[in-house]
């Protein structure tokens, strides 16, 4: 069971980066096998971005649906993968 | 009750077009004094007010007075009534849903532009015209 995670992020933007290390981080940590994840470009999909009702970057979305707007602390997130794949688990 | 003058006033609308709206029969009993001066009511500014919102969705004259013939007495309007109100209401709705996307991707924008170290032509543009 996994769960996917996509950071929408923009260039020039200076916490986008950090974003992705930090879940990068997290998936080797908890198992890639479990957190499917990618980087996507807010212009490049910019309909799909507002459609999931993204108003700025970094925004983080977890199985279709946008749970942080902003860079969360690592221990945030980290708390929220784990609640999320234990609720897909469950 | 008010003189044409402040209807004009009051609504942005031109005493002819009020004048055409009374024949066309969007304003109805409108009522006169002894100098034959139109007088108008609190509940026609309301009427006036309705179409002027109707018109700027595009709604015909036509349908606009079956809507107003709907507002006066939804309990008793005709099945063609119903529908016709049931169908620009699909309309309105179909419109809000565009409208919030793309109120929701110039957001998006904008904020983006924000968080441009190289400047957003957007945003001078407006700070300039300020």
């Amino acid at each position: 069971m996994s769960i996917k995670v996509e950071i929408f992020s923009s260039p020039n933007c200076s916490a986008c980066g950090q974003a992705s290390k930090t879940l990068e981080k997290l998936a080797n940590e908890i198992g890639d096998d479990k957190i499917q994840w990618r980087k996507a470009d807010v212009i490049e999909e910019i309909d799909l971005a507002v459609s999931l009702g993204i108003l700025s970057t970094p925004s983080i979305v977890i199985d279709n649906v946008l749970v942080f707007s902003g860079l969360p602390s690592i221990k945030t997130l980290r708390e929220e993968l784990l609640y999320r794949l234990d609720k897909k688990e469950a | 009750m008010y003189k044409i003058g402040e209807i004009t006033k009051k609504t942005g609308m031109s005493a002819d077009t009020l004048r055409y709206y009374e024949k066309y029969g969007l304003l109805i009993d409108i009522s006169r004094n002894s100098s034959g001066i139109r007088l108008y009511t609190d509940k026609d500014i309301s009427k006036l007010k309705f179409i002027k919102r109707a018109q700027r969705m595009n709604f015909s004259l036509e349908e606009i007075k079956n809507l107003l013939s709907m507002r006066e007495n939804p309990q008793h309007a005709k099945n063609s009534v119903r529908q016709l109100t049931a169908d620009k209401l699909k309309n309105i709705e179909e419109q809000l849903t565009d409208l919030s996307t793309l109120q929701n991707e110039l957001k998006l924008l904008l904020n983006l532009c924000r968080g441009s170290e190289d400047g957003c032509p957007i945003i001078e543009d407006i700070d300039s015209d300020t």
